[in-house]
């Protein structure tokens, strides 16, 4: 066992997680380069790309300079040193951002252009007429706006903020001297990047900052202009809070926020045919090194694609809109306490609507013989119905508890906010536990009814908020089942600070005994195995990267359990590598809704226990985080659980297949009919509801039902 | 509505506790809500005699959130109670009154006896589990923070129960006070327990032969949390119960809260609690262990079901009260005859001048209780005994009775012989003129007048002899009893014989 346990837990058996992530945006971009997809579907990928890439840098690659300058050094899984790994990320990166560019140049911009969308990609192409609509346009938007910022001996070198996109430009005195001077302006975010233009031909559309550019002349009258070029930076913006020494958590983050923009440049993005002396003058102001500047051949910040593609019209280029279908369970006209008395409902998001969890808090909040509603919260949506109804239930008076997730990333802001008109609504808020986050997704009403007490509950594996809900999958489970009445009970007491039940019914909880649970169901498969039952272990996770599930997951394989995983982002973990994990098979879905459900099921000897939660395979989601694993308890809901991990087992045209040599191919699909999972769902889901109601319909039924007065 | 929402609180020695119970007509009490805090009153109560400003703070503040809680489930009733810790601090009263201004939950401190009896309420809910092992001899361990309590059933009774000071906080106290490893510790506290128990041994168990052993108590519970399988409710036969004791002797702190999931706090209190199971297994000889996985808010909440009358237990708990003191006088050495038979006159009276003295099913029990002990005094010393008999019962724990109705029994019992002092209540006042009345029918120890009839009629309490035997000595005593009798019922006994022809 000893020899065995170390070769499951050597390096050269794991994939970097900061590597395998930019797989997954390799994976994604890919999508922007499937001719097969429509249009603008590809530029909302692309889009993706970009943004998740701002994300990456901001956090994972902040925090490994961080390692850097502490002078740490400690391996990680797959054995590299924080150094090695940001010149493995910046190789990759490099990459990545050139892929990127050359679909959208290559590939995307001459197809938008086939299809009567030019994109004017520089303010020299303009036509006479439209160089006049677009001065006009900057006289009269843009110039208002512009904070235009020249340095010289006496103002010092301006602020560049994080992610703002700027022009820097180099002038020089209309009236004699040499001296050459540095300026700069901010690219306002508060303008529409894109600008379309009145076209002769079907439609056109500029970037803002090339009007810009194009005006430069009229923001330094007394200079000439030597040359100008837009550039992005990206800064350190993780979070480290003390959180012991923070007496007000609350306070502490509203700081931290506020020094967000002044952290360390660890990016600079600008135009591959900028004037070298601007690129020298940043680079030392920026105090940025040569592997961190990427040279941009065309736009910078492709995110401004997302907002192409909610351009008017168009639609034949998009994928038709899908509209989430109501779960069977509530096409009747029962109130929806009623409906899950009637057993556990389990909804599966965005194919099934969000509607009935905002439905159950709304109703909640004015039922008269509804006590009590707790709720955590993460990440909520702007104007959020599941907000407004807690404030309101509070109003009526029944007790509200919410626990508000303050150190949810980069939506803490946005959740002070709610936080505080929580708080004055009359709710009990928490902010947060010190030294962890909650990241659980649960809901409890407690109703005082007829026959006694009675708890309703909702557990889910994605957060409570209704827009994110129409483009992530997520599974959620409504019911009233005394025992998981009892855990929620208990969690909502732990997290209110009172000390951990006698024990636990159903429930699962991080950081305490979530691991330890994994790793039990985990190694009862591969005893199992070992004495030659029923062994499987099917999971869909968003992320794994944790070193004990992994090596139990290897051991695993190597008893002879057949492990399928479905993971959409970071898989540390090799697949089909003979000797270690050979039974192992690792596919990621990269579809129009992002893949967020976690679901996991373990044969059991015949017995299969299936769960759903919030908590990736991740140490940080397994060990920092208060997390929720709950049992799909009966046995028709079980079937759909396995149904929806069957289907993505089963995809043939979104899913890429992890090989041996850690590259991730799609599926060679000769002889067999596609599959798609997420359109499978969407598909079954119509279905359902045709099917419901044409079993309700009496011209099916043959059966009239008499209504009849009630004595 | 048909149900009814109860609170009941523990302020206990380590923990702040409240439990929702919801209580519906038919016998059934259903847990809904469990709150507990880990506040160690008992560490400053057992070092320094009273509990520190800081921890009644933190204790006002998490009533005061139990408060909100039983607002928003709309209690109907509650009851708090507090045990050893602020039974034993100085400062009680004050602490009292500091949660009654700040949180408005009036907390009773309730005595040992009254603290344990909830407890066999509780366990007596799990009726037909409790019902069954109480047919053979079982002891019941209930270890608690500060003390322990022993009590032994013989079929289907209580027959006599022992506070020990042993008490897995108490305990810890002591050895954190001396340095040594964790085996020399570990073998420290055996012998502790050992020598209390040892006495135990000698006076109560002699050769009475013990099966079961019920255990309760908070530590039992977080024993019984390994991965060992065995859940609350579950019984665990003495073999396997060492088999897990060495097992966990053998462990580090770190292993213990890994194996346990609990806290350091409760790791450290794991093995003194083992021990104390261990050492009480092995005196008592039982053969299987039950955990009926219960605690004082269960009790709390059966007897209050019980007082509204949605619970009847089979367990007669009236009778175990009556077991213990008829041990209790056998143990004093008194003449049984004698005692049964001023038993039977006091409940003579009792009922007979039901009108009269407007007593209720509690005092009733009471006076029988002070009928079967008033006599215990005599084996101390025959010229003294009232005095002594009064220290007795004031020293003797009486499973199920308060502090306060023990002392009434002792009172009642000490002014059977003595002068009454008039300071006395007039409940002690009605009682000791019953059993003043009731021990002269008796004077002979004869059982002269067993059988006879009490009627009241024209402001007299007639005792009608049923045979015509020499009642010389009684005519005498009743005589002498009868002025108090009349002072404090206005109503006169007197002894009607039948003529002899």
């Amino acid at each position: 066992m000893a020899e065995l346990d170390s070769r499951y837990t050597k390096p050269e058996n794991y994939v970097n997680r900061e590597l395998s992530w930019l797989d997954f945006d390799y994976r994604i971009l890919e999508e922007a380069r499937d001719k097969s997809l429509p249009l603008f579907e590809r530029l909302k990928f692309l889009s993706i790309t970009a943004s998740n890439l701002d994300e990456f840098f901001m956090v994972r690659v902040a925090s490994l300079k961080d390692m850097v300058h502490a002078g740490y050094s400690k391996p990680d899984i797959a054995g590299m040193n924080p150094e090695e790994q940001l010149k493995a990320i910046s190789e990759k990166t490099h990459e990545l951002v050139g892929l990127q560019y050359s679909t959208y140049s290559r590939s995307l911009v001459p197809a938008l252009r086939q299809n009567g969308l030019r994109i004017i990609a520089a303010h020299e192409d303009l036509t006479e007429a439209e160089g006049a609509y677009v001065d006009q346009y900057f006289r009269e938007n843009v110039y208002p706006v512009l904070t235009p910022m020249a340095v010289d001996s006496s103002r010092p070198f301006p602020l560049v903020h994080n992610k703002s996109l700027n022009i820097a430009a180099l002038l020089q005195k209309k009236e004699g001297g040499d001296e050459v001077d540095f300026a700069m302006v901010r690219v306002p975010s508060v303008l529409p990047r894109i600008i379309e233009i009145p076209s002769e031909e079907g439609r056109a559309v500029i970037l803002l900052e090339e009007v810009m550019e194009r005006n430069i002349q009229s923001l330094f009258l007394n200079y000439d202009i030597l040359a100008a070029s837009p550039f992005r930076i990206m800064r350190n913006a993780d979070l480290t809070i003390d959180e012991e020494e923070a007496e007000d958590l609350l306070k502490e983050i509203e700081k931290q926020l506020k020094k967000r923009q002044w952290g360390e440049a660890i990016r600079l993005e600008i135009q591959e045919n900028a004037d070298k002396r601007i690129l020298k003058r940043l680079k030392k102001e920026l105090n940025i090194h040569t592997d961190d500047i990427f040279a941009i051949g065309g736009p910078l910040d492709l995110t401004f694609l997302m907002k192409m593609y909610g351009l008017e019209g168009f639609d034949h280029l998009k994928a038709p809109k899908y509209v989430p279908q109501p779960n069977p369970a509530f096409l009747n006209d029962d109130d929806i306490f009623t409906n899950i008395r009637k057993g556990d409902i389990l909804l599966h998001h965005p194919y099934e609507s969000f509607d009935p969890v905002v439905d159950f808090i709304k109703k909640a909040s004015k039922d008269p013989d509804v006590l009590a509603i707790k709720q955590t919260l993460y990440r909520v949506s702007g104007n959020s119905p599941i907000i407004a109804a807690l404030a309101a239930a509070a109003d009526n008076g029944k007790q509200v508890s919410v626990l508000v997730e303050l150190k949810a990333r980069f939506d803490e802001e946005n959740n002070i906010n709610w936080a505080k008109m929580l708080e004055k609504a009359g709710c009990h808020v928490i902010y947060g536990l010190v030294g962890l986050k909650t990241h659980s997704k649960i809901t409890l009403v407690v109703r005082r009814e007829e026959d006694g007490i009675r708890r309703y509950v909702h557990l889910g594996t994605g957060n409570y908020n209704d827009s994110t809900a129409r483009q992530y999958t997520d599974c959620g489970l409504l019911t009233c089942h005394p025992q998981i009445g009892e855990d929620a009970t208990a969690v909502f007491n732990m997290l209110s600070g009172y000390s951990e039940p006698l024990h636990w019914n159903h429930l699962v909880l991080a950081p305490i005994w979530l691991r330890k649970r994994f790793m039990r169901m985990i190694q009862r498969e591969t005893n199992h195995a070992r004495e030659g039952r029923a062994a499987r272990i099917i999971a869909k996770v968003n992320s794994l990267c944790d070193r004990d599930i992994i090596a139990a997951l290897y051991e695993a394989s190597c008893a002879g359990v057949q492990i399928d995983l479905i993971v959409r982002g970071i898989c540390c973990l090799k697949a089909g590598i003979p000797g270690l994990s050979e039974h192992i098979t690792v596919r990621s879905i990269v579809g129009n809704f992002l893949e967020h459900s976690r679901i996991f099921y373990f044969e059991n000897d015949g017995a299969p226990e299936i769960y759903m939660g919030s908590a990736d395979w991740m140490p940080r989601n397994l060990d920092r985080r208060v997390e929720i694993l709950f049992p799909i308890l009966e046995d028709e809901l079980k079937k759909k659980a396995m149904h929806i991990l069957q289907v993505q087992l089963d995809d043939n045209l979104k899913a890429h297949v992890l090989q041996p040599d850690g590259t991730y191919e799609k599926i060679d699909r000769r002889g067999k009919a596609p599959v798609g999972a997420q359109d499978t769902f969407c598909r079954e889901a119509e279905a359902a509801v045709r099917e419901a109601e044409e079993s309700a319909d009496p011209v099916n039924t043959r059966v009239f039902v008499p209504v009849e007065s009630d004595d | 509505m048909a149900t009814r929402i109860f609170a009941a609180i523990d302020v206990g020695s380590f923990e702040v506790e409240m439990t929702i119970y919801e209580i519906s007509g038919k016998n059934v009490l259903r847990q809904i809500d469990q709150l507990r805090h880990v506040i160690a009153l008992g560490r400053d109560t057992y070092n320094t005699g009273k509990i520190s400003y800081e921890l009644v703070d933190e204790m006002c503040r998490v009533l005061g959130e139990f408060a909100k809680v039983m607002k928003s489930y709309q209690v109907d009733d509650y009851r708090a109670v507090a045990t050893s810790a602020m039974r034993e601090a100085g400062n009680s009263h004050i602490i009292l009154d500091q949660i009654r201004v700040r949180t408005g939950i009036e907390v009773r401190i309730i005595s040992n006896s009254e603290q344990r009896f909830l407890s066999y309420k509780a366990i007596a809910m799990k009726e037909a589990e409790f019902q069954k092992i109480i047919q053979k001899g079982t002891a019941i361990a209930d270890v608690s923070f500060g003390s322990m309590q022993l009590s032994l059933f013989d079929k289907d009774s209580l027959v006599s129960t022992l506070n020990i000071r042993l008490g897995v906080l108490r305990l810890r106290g002591v050895l954190a006070r001396v340095q040594a490893d964790a085996r020399t510790e570990q073998s420290l506290v055996e012998e502790m327990v050992e020598n209390e128990l040892y006495t135990f041994k000698k006076l109560y168990l002699k050769d009475r032969e013990i099966k079961n052993l019920i255990g309760i108590g908070e530590s039992i519970l977080y024993l019984i949390r390994d991965s060992s399988g065995v859940r609350r409710g579950d019984r665990i036969s003495a073999e396997d119960f060492l088999q897990f004791y060495n097992r966990l002797i053998s462990m580090s702190l770190d292993q213990i809260e890994e194996a346990f999931s609990v806290n350091a706090d409760y790791a450290r209190l794991m093995v003194p609690s083992a021990v104390i199971y261990k050492q009480v297994l092995e005196m008592t000889g039982a053969e299987m262990l039950w955990i009926p996985g219960i605690r004082l808010c269960d009790g709390i909440a059966a007897d209050y079901a019980e007082s509204i009358k949605c619970l009847k237990f089979t367990h007669n708990f009236d009778d175990d009260i009556l077991t213990a003191s008829r041990n209790m006088s056998k143990r004093y050495r008194c003449n049984s005859g004698h005692i049964q038979q001023v038993e039977e006159h006091a409940l003579q009276i009792f009922d007979a001048m039901k009108k009269y003295h407007g007593l209720g099913a509690r005092e009733r029990l009471l006076l029988r209780i002070a009928a079967v002990l008033h006599d215990c005094g005599k084996f101390i010393s025959m010229r003294d005994s009232s005095q002594c008999a009064y220290h007795i019962i004031m020293s003797t724990e009486i499973i199920g009775l308060s502090h306060k109705e023990r002392e009434l029994i002792a009172n009642v019992v000490r002014c059977n012989l003595e002068n009454f002092d008039y300071n006395n209540d007039i409940l002690t006042a009605k009682m000791t003129a019953m059993l003043r009345l009731a021990n002269a029918m008796d004077r002979s120890h004869h059982k002269r007048l067993a059988g006879c009839r009490l009627t009241v009629k024209d402001r007299q309490l007639a005792i009608a002899a049923p045979a015509p035997e020499n009642l010389a000595l009684e005519s005498l005593a009743i005589e002498g009893k009868a002025d108090f009798f009349e002072e404090i019922f206005g109503i006169r006994p007197v002894l009607k014989q039948k003529r002899r022809f």
